[in-house]
Protein backbone atom coordinates (compact mmCIF):
# COMPACT_ATOMS: atom_id res chain seq x y z
CA UNK A 1 0.00 0.00 0.00
CA UNK A 2 3.13 2.26 0.92
CA UNK A 3 4.52 1.57 -2.20
CA UNK A 4 1.31 2.37 -4.19
CA UNK A 5 0.93 5.51 -2.08
CA UNK A 6 4.46 6.74 -2.99
CA UNK A 7 4.02 6.13 -6.89
CA UNK A 8 0.79 7.66 -6.57
CA UNK A 9 2.64 10.59 -4.76
CA UNK A 10 5.18 10.86 -6.93
CA UNK A 11 3.32 10.72 -10.42
CA UNK A 12 1.11 13.86 -8.97
CA UNK A 13 4.15 15.80 -8.46
CA UNK A 14 5.26 15.29 -11.64
CA UNK A 15 2.20 16.43 -12.83
CA UNK A 16 2.32 19.50 -10.45
CA UNK A 17 5.88 20.08 -12.08
CA UNK A 18 5.00 21.05 -15.18
CA UNK A 19 3.61 24.50 -14.88
CA UNK A 20 1.33 26.48 -17.73
CA UNK A 21 3.92 28.39 -20.08
CA UNK A 22 2.97 31.47 -20.92
CA UNK A 23 2.04 32.29 -24.48
CA UNK A 24 4.62 35.23 -24.62
CA UNK A 25 4.40 35.19 -27.96
CA UNK A 26 5.38 32.17 -29.09
CA UNK A 27 2.15 31.71 -31.47
CA UNK A 28 2.91 35.19 -33.26
CA UNK A 29 6.12 33.57 -34.12
CA UNK A 30 4.71 30.51 -34.89
CA UNK A 31 2.23 31.68 -37.53
CA UNK A 32 4.91 34.07 -39.28
CA UNK A 33 6.62 31.17 -39.76
CA UNK A 34 4.41 29.05 -41.64
CA UNK A 35 4.66 28.47 -45.50
CA UNK A 36 2.37 30.72 -48.00
CA UNK A 37 3.24 27.65 -50.27
CA UNK A 38 0.19 25.73 -49.86
CA UNK A 39 -1.88 28.85 -51.03
CA UNK A 40 0.37 29.42 -53.67
CA UNK A 41 -0.49 26.53 -55.10
CA UNK A 42 -4.08 26.10 -54.74
CA UNK A 43 -3.86 29.31 -57.13
CA UNK A 44 -1.71 27.90 -59.85
CA UNK A 45 -3.55 24.77 -60.04
CA UNK A 46 -7.07 27.24 -60.51
CA UNK A 47 -5.06 28.81 -62.74
CA UNK A 48 -4.02 25.75 -64.93
CA UNK A 49 -7.91 24.26 -64.63
CA UNK A 50 -9.31 27.14 -66.05
CA UNK A 51 -7.01 27.59 -68.97
CA UNK A 52 -7.53 24.31 -70.07
CA UNK A 53 -11.24 24.94 -69.65
CA UNK A 54 -10.93 28.50 -71.79
CA UNK A 55 -8.67 26.38 -74.26
CA UNK A 56 -11.06 23.38 -74.65
CA UNK A 57 -14.44 25.74 -75.05
CA UNK A 58 -12.13 27.48 -77.90
CA UNK A 59 -11.26 24.02 -79.49
CA UNK A 60 -14.41 22.87 -78.94
CA UNK A 61 -16.09 25.97 -80.80
CA UNK A 62 -13.70 25.88 -84.00
CA UNK A 63 -14.28 22.02 -84.51
CA UNK A 64 -18.16 21.97 -84.27
CA UNK A 65 -17.95 24.90 -87.34
CA UNK A 66 -19.06 28.11 -84.78
CA UNK A 67 -20.81 26.13 -82.18
CA UNK A 68 -23.86 25.28 -84.78
CA UNK A 69 -24.57 21.64 -82.53
CA UNK A 70 -25.66 24.16 -79.88
CA UNK A 71 -28.22 26.18 -81.83
CA UNK A 72 -29.38 22.97 -83.43
CA UNK A 73 -29.65 21.11 -80.81
CA UNK A 74 -31.88 23.96 -78.75
CA UNK A 75 -34.00 24.16 -81.49
CA UNK A 76 -34.48 20.38 -81.18
CA UNK A 77 -35.20 20.91 -77.36
CA UNK A 78 -37.29 23.63 -78.03
CA UNK A 79 -39.41 21.39 -80.53
CA UNK A 80 -39.99 18.88 -77.76
CA UNK A 81 -43.70 18.78 -75.96
CA UNK A 82 -43.35 20.18 -72.91
CA UNK A 83 -44.33 17.18 -70.70
CA UNK A 84 -40.36 15.75 -72.11
CA UNK A 85 -39.03 19.01 -71.46
CA UNK A 86 -39.74 19.04 -68.14
CA UNK A 87 -38.59 15.51 -67.68
CA UNK A 88 -35.20 16.51 -69.74
CA UNK A 89 -34.45 19.25 -67.11
CA UNK A 90 -36.19 17.19 -64.10
CA UNK A 91 -33.29 14.54 -64.96
CA UNK A 92 -30.50 17.37 -65.23
CA UNK A 93 -31.35 18.75 -62.08
CA UNK A 94 -31.41 15.48 -60.52
CA UNK A 95 -27.41 14.76 -62.33
CA UNK A 96 -26.27 18.14 -60.75
CA UNK A 97 -27.67 17.13 -57.31
CA UNK A 98 -26.13 13.78 -57.03
CA UNK A 99 -22.55 14.50 -58.15
CA UNK A 100 -22.84 18.00 -55.68
CA UNK A 101 -24.24 15.16 -53.09
CA UNK A 102 -21.15 13.00 -54.24
CA UNK A 103 -18.64 15.58 -54.15
CA UNK A 104 -20.00 16.87 -50.73
CA UNK A 105 -19.25 13.64 -49.05
CA UNK A 106 -16.08 12.51 -50.52
CA UNK A 107 -14.80 15.81 -48.93
CA UNK A 108 -16.01 15.60 -45.50
CA UNK A 109 -14.95 11.80 -45.57
CA UNK A 110 -11.71 13.01 -46.06
CA UNK A 111 -11.96 15.99 -43.44
CA UNK A 112 -12.99 13.54 -41.17
CA UNK A 113 -10.24 11.33 -41.42
CA UNK B 1 -19.35 27.49 -28.61
CA UNK B 2 -15.69 26.61 -28.05
CA UNK B 3 -14.66 24.47 -31.30
CA UNK B 4 -12.81 21.01 -30.98
CA UNK B 5 -9.69 20.00 -32.32
CA UNK B 6 -11.00 18.63 -35.05
CA UNK B 7 -13.12 21.33 -35.86
CA UNK B 8 -10.05 22.71 -36.18
CA UNK B 9 -8.01 20.95 -38.04
CA UNK B 10 -10.72 20.65 -40.79
CA UNK B 11 -10.86 24.74 -41.14
CA UNK B 12 -7.05 24.44 -41.59
CA UNK B 13 -7.90 21.43 -44.02
CA UNK B 14 -10.52 23.15 -45.98
CA UNK B 15 -10.22 26.33 -46.25
CA UNK B 16 -6.03 26.29 -45.30
CA UNK B 17 -7.41 28.88 -42.13
CA UNK B 18 -4.02 29.80 -40.09
CA UNK B 19 -6.10 31.33 -37.54
CA UNK B 20 -7.64 28.06 -36.47
CA UNK B 21 -3.64 27.03 -36.70
CA UNK B 22 -3.28 29.31 -34.76
CA UNK B 23 -5.77 28.63 -32.05
CA UNK B 24 -4.42 25.05 -31.80
CA UNK B 25 -0.88 26.32 -31.15
CA UNK B 26 -2.02 28.22 -28.60
CA UNK B 27 -4.14 25.16 -26.73
CA UNK B 28 -1.19 23.03 -27.28
CA UNK B 29 1.97 25.10 -27.01
CA UNK B 30 2.39 24.50 -23.26
CA UNK B 31 2.88 20.85 -23.40
CA UNK B 32 4.51 20.29 -26.22
CA UNK B 33 6.82 23.49 -25.07
CA UNK B 34 6.85 21.55 -21.24
CA UNK B 35 7.78 18.68 -23.13
CA UNK B 36 11.02 19.75 -25.09
CA UNK B 37 12.28 21.75 -22.32
CA UNK B 38 12.31 18.94 -19.80
CA UNK B 39 13.84 16.64 -22.93
CA UNK B 40 16.40 19.41 -23.68
CA UNK B 41 17.37 19.28 -19.79
CA UNK B 42 15.33 22.96 -19.47
CA UNK B 43 18.02 24.59 -22.33
CA UNK B 44 14.75 27.06 -22.49
CA UNK B 45 16.09 28.65 -26.26
CA UNK B 46 16.60 25.58 -27.59
CA UNK B 47 13.56 23.86 -26.31
CA UNK B 48 11.22 27.14 -28.11
CA UNK B 49 13.16 26.77 -31.54
CA UNK B 50 11.98 22.46 -31.71
CA UNK B 51 8.99 23.29 -30.06
CA UNK B 52 8.15 25.86 -33.65
CA UNK B 53 9.87 23.45 -35.52
CA UNK B 54 7.48 20.88 -34.50
CA UNK B 55 4.34 23.20 -35.19
CA UNK B 56 5.42 24.71 -38.55
CA UNK B 57 5.99 20.44 -39.39
CA UNK B 58 2.50 19.99 -37.90
CA UNK B 59 0.91 22.31 -40.37
CA UNK B 60 2.88 21.18 -43.57
CA UNK B 61 2.03 17.66 -42.63
CA UNK B 62 -1.97 18.10 -40.97
CA UNK B 63 -3.28 16.42 -44.11
CA UNK B 64 -1.65 13.53 -42.49
CA UNK B 65 -3.38 13.37 -39.43
CA UNK B 66 -5.66 10.48 -39.62
CA UNK B 67 -7.63 11.31 -36.39
CA UNK B 68 -6.66 7.81 -34.97
CA UNK B 69 -4.89 9.21 -31.86
CA UNK B 70 -5.39 12.71 -30.18
CA UNK B 71 -3.89 15.41 -31.82
CA UNK B 72 -2.20 15.84 -28.80
CA UNK B 73 -0.55 12.69 -28.82
CA UNK B 74 0.62 13.28 -32.97
CA UNK B 75 2.13 16.44 -32.21
CA UNK B 76 4.58 15.15 -29.07
CA UNK B 77 5.22 12.62 -31.40
CA UNK B 78 6.31 15.33 -33.84
CA UNK B 79 8.63 17.35 -31.19
CA UNK B 80 10.24 13.79 -30.04
CA UNK B 81 11.01 13.76 -33.19
CA UNK B 82 12.31 17.33 -33.99
CA UNK B 83 14.43 16.76 -30.62
CA UNK B 84 16.21 13.54 -31.34
CA UNK B 85 16.94 14.76 -35.24
CA UNK B 86 18.47 17.97 -33.51
CA UNK B 87 20.26 15.58 -30.82
CA UNK B 88 21.21 13.32 -33.50
CA UNK B 89 22.91 16.72 -34.76
CA UNK B 90 24.24 17.52 -32.20
CA UNK B 91 25.92 13.76 -31.14
CA UNK B 92 24.44 14.50 -27.88
CA UNK B 93 22.04 11.42 -28.19
CA UNK B 94 23.14 8.88 -26.12
CA UNK B 95 26.81 8.06 -24.19
CA UNK B 96 28.31 11.81 -24.42
CA UNK B 97 25.42 13.07 -22.29
CA UNK B 98 25.59 11.06 -19.40
CA UNK B 99 29.06 12.29 -18.78
CA UNK B 100 27.73 15.99 -19.14
CA UNK B 101 24.86 15.44 -17.00
CA UNK B 102 27.43 14.17 -14.00
CA UNK B 103 29.28 17.14 -14.21
CA UNK B 104 26.35 19.72 -14.30
CA UNK B 105 25.77 17.84 -10.86
CA UNK B 106 26.66 20.48 -8.74
CA UNK B 107 25.90 19.73 -5.05
CA UNK B 108 26.13 23.67 -4.39
CA UNK B 109 23.19 24.69 -6.74
CA UNK B 110 21.19 22.13 -5.24
CA UNK B 111 17.58 23.99 -4.34
CA UNK B 112 15.92 22.36 -1.34
CA UNK B 113 12.61 22.72 -3.07
CA UNK B 114 10.91 19.59 -3.94
CA UNK B 115 10.22 20.56 -7.51
CA UNK B 116 13.49 21.38 -7.93
CA UNK B 117 14.88 18.32 -6.69
CA UNK B 118 12.36 16.71 -9.18
CA UNK B 119 13.75 18.54 -12.05
CA UNK B 120 16.86 17.64 -11.21
CA UNK B 121 16.51 14.14 -10.38
CA UNK B 122 14.60 13.76 -14.04
CA UNK B 123 17.14 15.37 -15.54
CA UNK B 124 19.31 12.32 -14.02
CA UNK B 125 17.21 10.13 -16.26
CA UNK B 126 18.48 8.23 -19.50
CA UNK B 127 16.75 9.81 -22.05
CA UNK B 128 14.87 6.64 -23.25
CA UNK B 129 13.29 6.62 -19.40
CA UNK B 130 12.74 9.93 -19.35
CA UNK B 131 10.63 10.68 -22.04
CA UNK B 132 8.67 7.80 -21.44
CA UNK B 133 8.58 9.00 -17.71
CA UNK B 134 7.87 12.42 -19.11
CA UNK B 135 4.86 11.53 -21.75
CA UNK B 136 3.14 8.36 -19.44
CA UNK B 137 3.07 10.68 -15.88
CA UNK B 138 3.76 13.84 -16.58
CA UNK B 139 1.26 14.25 -19.63
CA UNK B 140 -1.15 11.44 -18.39
CA UNK B 141 -0.43 9.27 -22.27
CA UNK B 142 -1.27 6.08 -21.77
CA UNK B 143 1.40 3.03 -22.84
CA UNK B 144 0.04 2.60 -26.10
CA UNK B 145 0.23 6.26 -26.83
CA UNK B 146 3.68 6.65 -25.53
CA UNK B 147 4.76 3.93 -27.85
CA UNK B 148 3.43 5.17 -30.67
CA UNK B 149 4.95 8.77 -29.88
CA UNK B 150 8.62 7.08 -29.07
CA UNK B 151 8.19 4.61 -31.79
CA UNK B 152 9.07 1.76 -29.68
CA UNK B 153 7.69 -1.30 -28.32
CA UNK B 154 4.84 -1.23 -25.99
CA UNK B 155 6.76 -3.85 -23.64
CA UNK B 156 9.86 -1.17 -23.75
CA UNK B 157 7.72 1.35 -22.97
CA UNK B 158 6.20 -0.25 -19.82
CA UNK B 159 9.92 -1.38 -18.49
CA UNK B 160 11.31 2.38 -19.03
CA UNK B 161 8.35 4.00 -16.92
CA UNK B 162 8.82 1.02 -14.05
CA UNK B 163 12.59 1.90 -14.39
CA UNK B 164 12.70 5.64 -14.36
CA UNK B 165 10.20 5.36 -11.40
CA UNK B 166 12.51 3.50 -9.23
CA UNK B 167 15.03 5.36 -9.94
CA UNK B 168 13.07 8.80 -8.94
CA UNK B 169 12.00 7.30 -5.86
CA UNK B 170 15.25 6.49 -5.05
CA UNK B 171 16.60 9.50 -5.51
CA UNK B 172 13.56 11.56 -4.07
CA UNK B 173 13.74 9.04 -1.04
CA UNK B 174 13.80 12.60 1.27
CA UNK B 175 10.66 13.23 -0.07
CA UNK B 176 7.45 11.81 0.34
CA UNK B 177 3.82 11.28 1.15
CA UNK B 178 3.05 11.83 4.88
Amino acid sequence: MDEKNREDWLDQQLRETAPYIDDDGFTARVLQKLPVVRSQRQSLRAVILLGITVLASVLAYVVSDGGRFVSISIERLAMLPMLWLFAVALGCGILVMAGGLIAAISKTKEVQS
Amino acid sequence: MELTDADLIARVLVDDDQHAFGELVRRHQSAVRGLLRQLTRTDLALADDLAQDTFVRAFKHIGSFRGEARFSTWLYRIAYNCFREDARRRKELVGIDEDQLQAEADPQTVDPGLRHDLMHALSFLPLRERSAVLLCCQNGLSHEEAARVLDIPLGTVKTNVLRGREKLKKMLAAWGPD
